[in-house]
């Protein structure tokens, strides 16, 4: 034993305080387990500290800007409407902080101990954590790996003061004067948004022919049109080939169409993906089935090939989603109980804070047509909906499939303010397994966003009464 | 040049999966269209599987020993000249669909929906009833959670809810094993597909299924191995669930002295021999059952549960219980009525080789109307045989051995062959089973009016 090692014995270790291990971590708890989390940052993650929370604060931030500048047309005028970027990101470091403590509350409340530092495994029932220069052993019966995903870096466009990813964007303290994003994924496109509302000269680069490739074109024709009108410069079929730094900023070179062209910029911000965090962590040392790309390969439950050691979240297969984090969480910690709760979900929804919202859950028309499903279509526009008009968002649509001979609902794609939001119900109908009736004839308050779900299920019916078939 | 995804095609009428036991090319093989590129094992045979394309294979995506479902992609080429238009023309992939993880969520999100992991969970209360027949399993979560807690698969539970939507008391009746009893009159009109599921009489497979099975968890030191049962075994698990809680079975010993038989074999035997034929009992045995069955036509029979009919067949194909490494085939021996005791004995050695080595048609693994048994080769005396269902009745036959009987008030040594004979009471009753073994019996005991009357 290397000196100054101590071994400390606990029933479930966790490894990573995001999303997914700190939920873990409290159910593990709630079943009488005693619980320690291993965590080399910040309690909270990427989620709270350097994802979902601090740009959704900054882009609401932005939103509240361009509102006050948009007021006119309501017969409000602001003069000087002023941004003081170092005091947008103090407020968004606020709203960060009260998080991460609620969770540092919440695990003392639970007696959950927090060990700082990185974990490696020693073997199936042991791991090293090494914090400075300090190295302590934990013994656990139960390990569950939550370690989450980092951004990937493109070899031609390394990290560092020119270029971006997403952390660093969300803490710069000025704002740029100029910005180019490679990746016109959802991460790419939120914090694209931010810095065009606060004005910045943003230019989007996406390989593909559209930006937002997971969603329908028709939606992501809405969210482009602004972008457009805030000045966006959004390039298709763009294909970033290589750059160099300048004094103040950066030359991107990139393919746009087969044609050569140059963008310049103040930042480079990256966002093409992001990889698991399984590298690090001495994981085929112990003999972890790992996929190709670095996933950790599990069933139903989270458990990995070695029994007592289950993984959830960003380093399992699925899409790199906070909620779908936690959902696994709940389960490996309650299969560890010896419940028998597993991975058990019909649709997991999915939502990007662009401008304007968009949301889906479940399938998409372009899905159900694939898998050779006789479906109906109710598409709603936002621009029928009373509460919609009167909060200036009559942009938008929800559209809602369900089988056409049962009815049952199958999926929804939402475009529109509090898209996000909306797409809740939909998820609960599907998972209920609720028809077109069921939403149909469920009272929705009136003047809300909400009624264009009920809206678009008498439309898909062939009754609808706020428009004309 | 273009990419040609190949899926598992149909391999027979009502297979719809199989086990890639082989491949026998790699990714940059160049191949010829109808070369064999794999061996596929489905419940009966193992089927070669030719190339439909001239080109080159790009990627294998499924291992050997995966099962597949029809319609699976299991191996893709690059395309020399044109591809062909099957059915199940998968279609490549864009090239430029590069995956982007996190960044396209939208297309992300129901990929693992779909994904299926084995999960030790609950597994043993589901052994082997029969799914109910229906496009979605409809239960909310809570109900979910539920049927997990008491290890209870819900595509085995029929929904009595609206649109066959399966609830918390759906569970309890099934765990009740009361299956049947679900007010199936509740189901309404609105949903024909599953309500027709629902009518299903519950039989015994479902009560069986109903109680789980608690596996007892191996202490320290204690080694145990779970493998997959698939294929062979699989079909087996199977079709002896369903015969054994479909038909009540009886089963009736006899012995028969065949001192005479033994002797005519002995005779026969370098006869055999000169047409290149090795005579074994088994041959001899067939000739006794056919002219058995045509006298008890009740034992070459079948139930028709659906239309609730029963069906005389006026045709004998005997099926040969057969041992292979991966379990027991039944290879049939065709209008058996109408074939000499030699062809018999070379069809019986033929059938069999091809059966072991995997390379029997399924045509000549069905249509018995009687199945014979034998565990007399391996040593066996007496043992109660499950019925080859929908067959009615199976004859095991045990060894010969020497054995003191009377005859003509003394006691000699003979060679005494001892029977079992499983049949199904639905239609059989025991005195014309019993009567169908004498006269089976007779015949063996006295070869001569085996020959007159075979």
């Amino acid at each position: 034993m290397v000196v100054g090692e101590f071994t400390t014995e606990v029933d479930v270790l966790v490894i990573g305080a995001g999303p997914g291990g700190y939920v873990a971590a409290i159910r593990a708890a709630q079943l009488g387990k005693s619980v320690a989390v291993v965590e080399k940052a910040d309690l909270g993650g990427v989620c709270l500290n350097v994802g979902c929370i601090p740009s959704k604060a900054l882009i609401h931030a932005a939103h509240t800007y361009e509102q006050a500048e948009h007021a006119q047309a309501m017969g409000i005028t602001m003069e000087n409407v002023k941004v003081d970027f170092a005091k947008v990101q103090e407020w968004k470091n606020g709203v960060v902080k009260q998080l991460t403590g609620g969770i540092g509350s919440l695990f003392k409340g639970h007696k959950i101990q927090v060990i700082p530092g990185e974990a490696l495994f020693v073997n199936e029932r042991e791991v090293r954590v090494f914090h400075g220069y300090e190295v302590n052993r934990y013994r656990f019966e139960h390990c569950i790996i939550a370690t989450g995903s980092r951004p990937i870096e493109l070899p031609a466009f390394p990290f560092g003061k020119r270029v971006l990813s997403s952390t660093e964007a969300l803490a710069l303290t000025e704002l740029p004067k100029s910005l180019v994003v490679i990746g016109g994924g959802y991460i790419g496109i939120e914090l694209g948004t931010v810095f065009a509302k606060f004005g910045t000269q943003v230019t989007v680069l996406e390989g593909s022919d559209q930006i937002l490739p997971g969603f329908e074109a028709d939606m992501v024709r809405l969210v482009e049109r602004r972008l457009r009108k805030k000045g966006v410069d959004i390039q298709t079929k763009a294909f970033a080939k290589g750059m160099e730094e300048t004094e103040n900023g950066v030359i991107v070179t990139a393919e746009v169409n087969g044609e050569e062209k140059k963008f310049a910029a103040e930042y480079l911000l990256v966002t093409v993906g992001r990889r698991p965090n399984t590298d690090e962590l001495g994981l085929r040392d112990i003999g972890m089935n790992l996929t190709d790309r670095g996933l950790i390969v599990v069933d139903k439950q989270g458990r990995t090939n070695i029994p007592n050691v289950y993984a959830i979240g960003d380093v399992v297969a699925g899409p790199a989603l906070a909620h779908k984090a936690s959902y696994e969480g709940k389960v490996a910690a309650e299969a560890i109980a010896g419940l028998p709760s597993e991975v058990d979900y019909k649709a997991i929804p999915a939502v990007v804070f662009s401008d304007p919202e968009m949301a889906s859950v479940g399938l998409t028309e372009k899905e159900a047509k694939e898998q050779g499903i006789d479906y109906l279509v109710g598409r709603f526009p936002f621009a029928a909906n009373g509460r919609a008009l009167s909060v200036n968002a009559g942009e938008g649509f929800v559209k809602l499939i369900a089988e056409k001979e049962s009815k049952l609902v199958l999926g929804a794609q939402i475009v529109g303010t509090e898209a996000s939001n909306i797409i809740a119900e939909i998820g609960l109908a599907i998972e209920m397994g609720a028809t077109l009736e069921d939403i149909e004839l469920t009272i929705h308050a009136h003047p809300t966003l909400g009624e264009v779900t009920m809206e678009a299920a008498e439309l898909a019916l062939g009754h609808p009464i706020h428009v004309l078939k | 040049m273009s990419r040609f995804i190949f899926t598992l095609p149909e391999l027979g009428e009502g297979i719809h999966e199989g086990e890639i036991v082989k491949w026998h090319v790699k990714p940059g093989d160049k191949v010829e269209e109808d070369q064999v590129i794999m061996e596929v094992q489905n419940d009966k045979a193992v089927v070669e599987v030719p190339s439909p394309v001239n080109g080159t294979v790009v990627e294998l995506k499924v291992a050997e020993g995966t099962v597949s479902v029809v319609g699976d992609p299991l191996i893709e080429f690059e395309v020399e000249g044109e591809v062909p238009n099957l059915p199940d023309h998968g279609g490549a992939p864009e090239a430029e669909a590069k995956q982007e993880p996190g960044c396209d969520i939208g297309s992300q999100v129901s990929a693992n929906a779909n994904v299926a992991l084995e999960t030790p969970l609950a597994q043993g209360a589901t052994a082997a009833a029969a799914p109910v027949d229906r496009k979605h399993i409809l239960a909310t979560p809570s109900v979910r959670k539920y049927a997990r807690e008491k290890g209870v698969q819900l595509a085995l539970v029929t929904g009595t809810g609206k649109l066959g939507r399966i609830t918390r008391e759906d569970v309890d009746r099934f765990l009740a094993g009361g299956a049947a009893s679900a007010p199936t009159a509740a189901v309404p009109q609105a949903a024909p597909a599953a309500s027709q599921a629902a009518e299903q009489p519950a039989t015994g497979i479902a009560q069986a299924a109903a109680t789980p099975t608690v596996h007892y968890t191996a202490q320290a030191g204690e080694v145990e191995e779970r493998v997959p049962l698939k294929g062979i075994r699989k079909a087996i698990a199977k079709a002896m669930v369903k015969s054994a809680y479909t038909a009540p079975h009886v089963t009736i010993f006899d012995e028969v002295d065949v001192s005479a038989l033994v002797e005519m074999r002995k005779n026969a035997k370098p006869l055999a021999e000169a047409r290149g034929v090795k005579l074994t009992y088994l041959p001899m045995i067939v000739k006794a059952v056919v002219a058995g069955l045509k006298k008890f036509p009740e034992l070459n029979a079948s139930i028709d549960d659906e239309k609730q009919e029963i069906i005389y067949k006026k045709y004998y194909n005997i099926g040969i219980a057969t041992s292979t490494d991966d379990g027991l085939l039944v290879p049939v021996i065709k209008a058996a009525d109408s074939k000499s005791i030699f062809q018999i004995a070379g069809e019986i050695a033929e059938l069999a080789n091809k059966v072991r080595e995997r390379k029997a048609s399924p045509d000549e693994l069905k249509g018995s109307t009687f199945s014979i048994t034998n565990l007399g080769s391996a040593g066996g005396m007496l043992f109660t045989p499950i019925i080859n269902y929908p067959e009615v009745a199976i004859l095991g036959v045990g060894r010969i051995s020497e054995k003191p009987v009377v005859k003509n008030g003394e006691i000699v040594v003979g060679q005494v062959l001892s029977l079992s004979l499983s049949f199904d009471h639905r239609l059989v009753d025991g005195e014309p089973a019993q009567r169908f073994l004498n006269y089976v019996k007779e015949l063996l005991e006295n070869p001569t009016l085996l020959v007159m009357e075979g």
